[in-house]
Parts: C-alpha cells; sequence; structure tokens
C-alpha cells in the first residue's frame, strides 16, 4: 500500500503577509492517477503546486512534502532542482518565448551542446523524438508565435516532459482551450497515464474531472476538505464541498427585455496588421440590441477575437464594411475613441492586455475611468478608492487589501480585477471575450448576474465564449463565426450545440463529441 | 485567519505596515544616506556636516536633481533621455549669451530684472521647445528614445560649439547671478518654513474630511499629527541649519518647489497615473484608452523643460557658458534615478526616491573633495559605491521576498 503513494502533503501551511494560502492541507496521491485538484479561486491550488515545483522552496512553508518515500527538499529557485527529481510543472499562465521556435523554447536552459556550441540537429531531433512518445501534434521548427492556444499548451507540456518527468502538474491547462483541442488533450493525458506518468490536474470546468481524473481533492480556504475517488463524486458534490452549499443553477435567471437596434455591423472585412495581404475577417454582420445578450462561437481561429478587437479600435484595419453606433456610421481608430463612443472591452489575455501586474488591484481597477473620478486636473483619490472597493466587494476579489499588487492574486481573482475595471466604465456596448476564463462555478455565477442587472439596464453585451454551456445558458441570440466570417445567427429558443457545432464547422451533420 | 476579501475600512495598523513595506526601499535609502554622512563627519573631524558645507552640499546637487526629477517619468514611461545634460549645457551657454551680449546691444539700458526674466524665459522656453521636438519624434514618430535622445546630444553638442566657438561667455551679472548661488535672508526662510508647515497640516486635515466623507475610518488622530510634526519639524530643521550659514538657497528653493509639484502630479493626476500604467503594461494600457502618444509627448516637454531650469541655474551658478557646461549630466540623473529605486524596466520609480539618489551622489562627491581625494580616484570610487548600492538594494528587495 505504501509504495503505492508516490507523493504525500503532510500538514503543510503557506503564508503570505496578511493571507494564509493553504493552512494545514494533508492528503496523498497514488502513483500512476490522474489526480484532480479543485476549489474556488484563491483556495490555494496553484500555491499548492508552486511548492511542488520549488517556486517556494523548502522553508517557506511549514508541514512536510514526502516524495518517492524522503521529503522533498527544494532549495531557492530550484525549478531545474524538481526537474531532476522528475516533478514538471505546467503553469496556468503560459510561460513560453513566443520568438522562438518550439524545439527552443523545450530545450531552452539546457540545449545539448557541443564545444560549446549548441548542436542544433540534436536539437530537433530530441524534440521530434519527446513530441512522437506523447503524440504531441506541434511542428519542432514552428514559432510558437504563429501556434494557436492549444498548440502552445502542448508544446508547455512537452517542455515539462522532456526531462523524463514522474510526475506532471497541469495548473488549469484547458481555461483557454476550445472543446474540440480540450478532447485532444485528453487524449494525450490518457497516453501519459500509460506511460506510468502520475498527473495532478487543476480545473474550474469540473465536468472534466469525470472524465479523465482517478481521484479528487478539493481545497477550501486553504483546507483540503475532501480526497475521494472521481467515481464516488458528481459536479454537484464537487460544488457543494468548494462553495460549501448548495448550487441549484448555474445560470441566473434574467428578466432581460432586448431593445431597439443599438450597434449594426455590416459585411465588415479587415486585414491583418502584420501581414497585409491576409484578411482575418472575410464578412461579418450581425446586430446587437439594447439591453441583449449576444453570443459569439466559433472555434479557435474562426475570427471571434480579431472581430471584437477591430470593433475596439486596436486589431485589423478595416477595408470593407460598415459599423453603426445608434443608427449613425462610426469609425474607431483606436480603443480611446471606441471608450468615448461607449464601447469597452473585456480582453481575453489577461496578463498581456488586462493587467498592470506591478501595480496595485486599486490602480488597475480604476485605470480606463479616472476621467470619472478627475475634476480638471486632480483625481479625487478618495472616490476612487469608495467606487472600487464596492466593486471588488460585489465580484468578491480575495485579497489582503486593494494595495497588493495584481500580481499577488490568485489566476482568477485577477480576471475579477479585469472585469471590475471594465464594468465601471458604464459602456453602452460591453464585449467581453471570454470573461469567466479560469473563473471558479460561484463567481461565475455573480458574473452572470451582473451581466443580468447590466442588460436589464439597457447595456447591450457581446460575449465570446469557448464554452458552448456558457453561450447557451447566457445569450440571447448566438451568432456563430467559421474562418472569418459570421455564418449564422440563432435565436435562444432554437440554438442547440448540434446547431451551433454545424455551423462553426461548417458540416451539416457533424456528430457532437459526447459531453 | 484565513484570507479575507478586500476591504478597505480594515485600516490603522494593517495600511501603516503596508505603507512601511511599499516604502521600505525609500527608508532604507535615507539610512544608507545618514550613514554616509555620519562616516565622513568622523572621517573629516567634523567639517562635513559644519553649516557651511551643508549648505553646499545641497546647492550642488541640485542641478543634477532637477534633471532627475524628470528622468524619473522618462524611465518610469519605459523611455530614456540620453540629452538631458547637453541640452541643459546648451540652455545654459544660450543664457549666457544672452546675458552677455545680446540685451547690450539691442536693449542698453534696460533694467537689469528685465533682461534677467527675459533671459529666464529665453532658458526655459529653448529648453521646453527642444522638448517639444522630443516629444514629437518619440511619441509620434516612434523613434526609438534611445537614439532620438543620443543623435540630440551630438545635435546640441555642435550647437554649443557653434554658439560658444571655443570660448566662455560671462553671465556674472548681480541679479542673474541670485538664481543660482543667491540665499534667502533669515526671516524669509522662517516664514517660508512656517507657510510650509501650515499647508502640511490643512493638507492633512483635507485628506482626513475627504476619506470621512467617502465613509472610510481614518487612522487615529495623533499618527496624523506626529506624521505631519515629524514633516514639519525636518521642514524647521533645515531651515534653521542653513540659516546658521547664510540662508536658504534659491537653487534648493527652486528644485524644492519643482519636485513637490511634479512629484503630486505623478500620483494625483491622470498624466502621472498613465505614465506609470505605460511603463507597467504598454498593452494593457492601450487598451484601457489611454493615449500613449499625447502621454509620451508631454512627459519630454516636461523633460525639456526642466533642462531649461536646469541650463538656468548651470549659467547662473557657475557664472559663464561653456564648451563643457552639462556634460555628463545626464548619467548622474540616470544613475540618481536607479539608485532611487527607479527600475530600468519600467513602471517603478519615486520622485523622492531619486532626490535622495541625487543628495547621495552629491554627498560622495563632496565629501570626497573635502577628504582631498583626487579626482581621479574620486571616480573609482563614485563607481564602486553605485554598483554596491544599487546590489544591495536588490538583495534586501529580494530578501523580503
Ligand atoms: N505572491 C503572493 N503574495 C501574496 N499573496 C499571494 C501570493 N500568491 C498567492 N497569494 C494568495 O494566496 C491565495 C491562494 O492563491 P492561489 O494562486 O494558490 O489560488 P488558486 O487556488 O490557484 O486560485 P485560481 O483558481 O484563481 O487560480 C490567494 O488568496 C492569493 O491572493
Ligand atoms: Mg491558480
Amino acid at each position: 500500500m505504501e509504495n503505492n503513494v508516490i507523493l504525500e502533503f503532510k500538514n503543510v501551511t503557506k503564508k503570505f503577509p496578511g493571507i494564509t494560502a493553504l493552512d494545514d492541507v494533508s492528503f496523498s496521491i497514488r502513483r500512476g492517477e490522474i489526480h484532480g485538484i479543485c476549489g474556488e479561486n484563491g483556495a490555494g491550488k496553484s500555491t499548492l503546486m508552486k511548492i511542488l515545483s520549488g517556486v517556494y522552496p523548502w522553508g517557506s512553508y511549514e508541514g512536510q512534502v514526502i516524495y518517492e518515500g524522503h521529503e522533498l527538499k527544494l532549495v531557492d529557485r530550484s525549478i531545474h532542482q524538481a526537474g531532476q527529481e522528475g516533478i514538471a510543472i505546467v503553469y496556468q499562465e503560459l510561460t513560453l518565448v513566443p520568438s522562438i521556435t518550439v524545439g527552443e523554447n523545450i530545450y531552452l536552459g539546457k540545449e545539448p551542446v557541443e564545444f560549446g556550441v549548441i548542436n542544433w540537429d540534436k536539437l530537433y531531433a530530441d524534440t521530434q523524438q519527446v513530441l512522437d512518445k506523447y503524440h504531441l501534434d506541434v511542428p519542432a521548427r514552428g514559432i510558437v508565435r504563429h501556434l494557436g492556444v492549444g498548440k502552445m499548451q502542448m508544446t508547455e507540456i512537452a517542455k515539462a516532459l522532456a526531462e523524463n518527468a514522474k510526475v506532471l502538474i497541469l495548473d488549469e491547462p484547458t481555461s483557454a482551450l476550445a472543446e474540440a483541442e480540450i478532447e485532444q488533450l485528453m487524449e494525450i493525458l490518457r497516453g501519459l497515464k500509460q506511460h506510468g506518468v502520475t498527473c495532478i490536474y487543476i480545473s474550474h470546468k469540473l465536468e472534466e474531472f469525470f472524465k479523465i481524473t482517478d481521484s479528487i481533492t478539493v481545497l477550501r480556504d486553504g483546507k483540503t476538505v475532501i480526497t475521494r475517488p472521481a467515481r464516488e463524486l458528481n459536479v454537484e458534490a464537487l460544488v457543494h464541498n468548494m462553495v460549501g452549499r448548495e448550487m441549484k443553477e448555474r445560470f441566473p435567471k434574467g428578466n432581460r427585455k432586448p431593445g431597439e437596434v443599438i450597434l449594426e455591423v455590416e459585411d465588415l472585412h479587415a486585414i491583418d496588421p502584420e501581414d497585409p495581404s491576409y484578411e482575418v475577417l472575410k464578412g461579418v454582420s450581425f446586430n446587437l440590441r439594447r439591453g441583449e445578450i449576444l453570443g459569439i462561437a466559433g472555434l479557435m481561429g474562426s475570427g471571434r477575437t480579431e472581430l471584437v478587437m477591430t470593433l475596439f479600435g486596436e486589431y485589423g484595419k478595416i477595408n470593407k464594411g460598415k459599423i453603426k453606433l445608434n443608427g449613425r456610421e462610426i469609425t474607431v481608430p483606436n480603443s480611446r475613441e471606441a471608450m468615448l463612443q461607449g464601447i469597452s472591452l473585456v480582453p481575453e489575455d489577461r496578463k498581456m492586455h488586462g493587467l498592470v501586474l506591478i501595480q496595485s488591484i486599486l490602480r488597475n481597477i480604476s485605470l480606463a475611468n479616472l476621467d470619472q473620478f478627475s475634476s480638471l486636473f486632480r483625481i479625487n483619490d478618495s472616490a476612487e478608492l469608495k467606487v472600487s472597493t464596492d466593486f471588488a466587494k460585489s465580484l468578491a476579489i480575495k485579497a489582503s487589501n486593494l494595495n497588493a499588487p495584481a500580481d499577488s492574486l490568485s489566476g482568477g481573482n485577477q480576471q475579477k480585477v479585469v472585469i471590475s475595471k471594465w464594468l465601471m466604465s458604464q459602456p453602452k456596448v460591453l464585449i467581453m471575450d471570454d470573461p469567466t476564463r479560469g473563473i471558479d462555478v460561484g463567481t461565475k455565477y455573480e458574473i452572470y448576474k451582473i451581466m443580468n442587472d447590466l442588460s436589464e439596464k439597457g447595456i447591450a453585451i457581446i460575449m465570446i465564449s469557448s464554452e458552448l454551456e456558457e453561450v447557451l445558458g447566457m445569450s440571447d441570440r448566438v451568432m456563430v463565426m467559421r474562418e472569418g466570417r459570421s455564418v449564422g445567427t440563432l435565436d435562444i429558443a432554437e440554438a442547440t450545440q448540434e446547431k451551433i457545432m454545424a455551423l462553426a464547422t461548417g458540416i451539416a451533420s457533424q456528430p457532437i463529441p459526447e459531453r | 485567519m484565513s484570507a479575507t476579501t478586500a476591504s478597505p475600512t480594515k485600516t490603522n495598523t494593517s495600511e501603516i505596515g503596508q505603507q512601511i513595506r511599499n516604502n521600505f526601499q525609500t527608508y532604507a535609502l535615507v539610512v544608507a544616506m545618514l550613514v554616509l554622512w555620519f562616516l565622513f563627519f568622523f572621517l573629516t573631524n567634523g567639517i562635513y556636516l559644519s553649516a557651511q558645507n551643508f549648505s553646499n552640499l545641497f546647492r550642488q546637487m541640485t542641478i543634477t536633481a532637477v534633471l532627475s526629477v524628470g528622468m524619473v517619468l522618462v524611465i518610469v514611461a519605459g523611455h530614456i533621455d540620453l540629452s538631458v545634460g547637453r541640452l541643459a549645457g546648451f540652455v545654459s551657454v544660450v543664457v549666457a549669451y544672452l546675458q552677455a551680449y545680446t540685451w547690450n546691444k539691442y536693449m542698453p539700458g534696460a533694467p537689469e530684472w528685465f533682461t534677467t526674466s527675459l533671459s529666464v524665459l529665453c532658458g526655459l522656453g529653448v529648453g521646453t521647445l527642444y522638448g517639444v521636438l522630443h516629444g514629437y519624434i518619440i511619441g509620434y514618430l516612434r523613434v526609438p528614445a534611445f537614439i532620438t535622445t543620443l543623435a540630440s546630444m551630438w545635435i546640441l553638442n555642435g550647437l554649443i560649439l557653434i554658439r560658444t566657438a571655443g570660448r566662455t561667455i560671462p553671465a556674472n551679472q548681480p541679479l542673474f547671478s541670485y538664481i543660482g548661488q543667491g540665499y534667502l535672508p533669515a526671516m524669509a526662510g522662517w516664514i517660508l518654513a512656517i507657510i510650509v508647515a501650515i499647508l502640511l497640516f490643512i493638507q492633512m486635515f483635507n485628506g482626513r474630511q475627504r476619506r470621512v466623507k467617502y465613509g472610510f475610518t481614518l487612522a487615529p488622530f495623533y499618527q496624523d499629527i506626529l506624521k505631519t510634526a515629524f514633516l514639519a519639524a525636518i521642514v524647521f530643521g533645515y531651515v534653521g541649519y542653513v540659516n546658521a550659514y547664510s540662508g536658504v538657497q534659491v537653487p534648493v528653493l527652486i528644485l524644492a518647489i519643482i519636485a513637490v509639484i511634479v512629484s503630486y502630479v505623478s500620483n494625483n493626476t491622470r498624466f502621472g497615473r498613465y505614465t506609470y500604467a505605460i511603463g507597467g503594461n504598454r498593452e494593457a494600457a492601450r487598451l484601457s484608452g489611454i493615449s500613449i502618444r499625447q502621454n509620451t509627448f508631454a512627459i519630454f516637454v516636461l523633460m525639456g523643460f526642466l533642462c531649461g531650469v536646469s541650463g538656468v541655474i548651470i549659467a547662473s551658478y557657475v557664472g559663464y557658458g561653456t564648451i563643457a557646461a552639462g556634460t555628463s549630466y545626464e548619467l548622474f540623473a540616470i544613475a540618481a534615478c536607479i539608485l532611487g529605486g527607479t527600475s530600468t524596466l519600467g513602471g517603478v520609480g519615486t520622485i523622492f526616491g531619486a532626490m535622495i539618489g541625487a543628495l547621495i551622489m552629491a554627498s560622495l562627491t563632496n565629501g570626497l573633495q573635502i577628504m582631498n581625494v583626487q579626482a581621479a580616484w574620486q571616480y573609482v570610487v563614485s563607481g564602486v559605491v553605485l554598483v554596491a548600492a544599487v546590489y544591495v538594494d536588490m538583495a534586501l528587495k529580494k530578501s523580503r521576498g
């Protein structure tokens, strides 16, 4: 029995100034299993994994981590040491260097050298070997920037596995992926299991646990609530253990009454700013009503993000088509202009586009809204603090205080900061690009409620989501995109997963991946 | 106790703790400066901290300190300005030339206050105009600041050579000299100190009232009183000590006014906030509707204006315009910023920190001079101290988390 356990946490406690991230955590992980960890935003999942990978070295936490029968004592900045021990991690936020190739990324810092010169042939041969072994479909010599998020994720995994990992940690690997890619990832994980790799799997998409994991641990406020075999649990039980109460429904019922059309987009074409020969949008038309939530569905790369970024004046150059706001044709040369016209956008990538990580939570929330608090010159910092605090409270941002830097927040709480920032801007049209990415079920519900509130007040909302269920649960209408075109708009009454997938893939009788 | 949901009402002790933690670096720097002072105090048998030298020390730092006020914002926004020394030098030469030749030639017999004001305005104007040029090229044409200002350095070098034609230009008229060399009468110094103290207290009360209005709990009254009284005491102490020599130094007064205003602007206006946001994450700032061009433009205009101020003080302090004026001051200004905690990566830095940084650099040079250390060795020691100081600072930062 004992030998079956590869990893055990014994009374692990980790404190940050003003916050106890882990509080007496104890559980063990069996050899060769896929072990799921779930919990609300800020429950301590990532912190626990960072202890395993040496980001928080031995001595900076209390308690013990027993690995392969001995206590794991990683010293400061020992990512390599963890690797030598056979522990590899794929972090919540992607950590690849975008400007270099897949192979270079995988062997970054451990390039094969001969007389001090990098042996490129060996590097790419080794890369290919790793990719083949785990059936990862990524070009070894491809530049990372040109890969989709799904392939980047696979590159991360390959990088983690390149050192013969015994334990692979995946911190929210699917939050940025679409259904099809998630399915691929699951397949890869099943393959890893065959190779005897133990996996620790963190996610907020609870259904995934039941497709892939053998046992599940739930964390709440830094404490272990349960560790059980997956077959003894179900989604309801997980939710109950995570939030500590029953949740009857996933989507709150709104009382939305869509009014007159506020935004019209007619046959919009736009070209890629980096590659002028490439048209990213090849004809998008839709309209949006006051007080309505319009969902946009589509596969990765169907141009959803490019469309909304273009509407916000920050992506492609429009070479054909019209945008009309309140019946009047408008141009949006940049985001500032868009905001002045009343269009706001919650960007997809919180780290790159949403947050100034080194600045405080407060300053991040207020950044796009300082005009509200400014008289001629001066910013009224008390008003700023008051309004920001109200938003932070209504979204339950978990932090020691609002002056803490944004990068000390857990991933989901960072996302809440981004959402607060844009809610505060009181737009007429609010565009949300995958707004609930990495957010726990309880808070998702809060965000949905806020979306309902806003639309009841007459704000028009465009929501992109990679979760079909969310699109179906929240929208009044669903527009589907394929290859830069709008290929159809469905009323919610007639929309089903099947119909959306059929439009998105262009294959009329596409069988739907089972859920 | 586990994590709580964010609430600013949980203030008092925890907020002060936070403040101290946030400003730890600055306090460490102040301590380092005091240590340096005491070291020199003993090494120079007390001369170092005599009223006279103390007064000189502060006056010596003003010229580069004025430059570093602007340089902080330039670096915070993710740029650099290599031309500030030469621009200040150019301004000083222009101003000296006006003082020495132009007014005599075209306006003989004009009252001195008039010509002096005109010189100052011209100096500030030249600096600002040059800043406008920088702002346009860097902000709107998007030529990297490093290249633009490097080019400016050469161009200004050329302009200085043309203007001076290799000679020194005298600028030692009494009123003009007052700007860089003058002292306030003792009484004026005291009145100034009283006014500053009153303003500090008014500011504190206003702040408390605002917080009450928005329903925040206040820090205990005695805490705020103590804090304000402490600041006031420093002002009085300073005025008292420099009065024991000749009085409050005019250039130091100018520096103080500029530093306070720019520091306020950097924290409490959109311009300031945007600058920090742009330096912290350019993309996020842009998507927040911030016009990066406008902001960059404004930063370089401000930098140019400050070069103007610095140039006027140089001409007045040195008493003439020369080819060498302002040489390598840009490096002192940059060093003062970095020493004061400004991050070369952008997004982080304070004016106050840079002022302490500038003061430390001046303290070092001044101390070594008094000890009669050879000029060659002064350079060596300064270099070593600079690297050591920044290293210690980084090590401290890391050890705290
Ligand atoms: N460097 C840090 N400094 C201060 N507090 C931190 C730091 N890192 C994490 N925390 C706090 O520790 C708690 C746990 O964070 P952690 O990132 O482990 O959460 P999580 O469970 O991964 O959440 P999510 O699902 O949102 O990713 C949070 O409240 C967070 O604010
Ligand atoms: Mg996390």
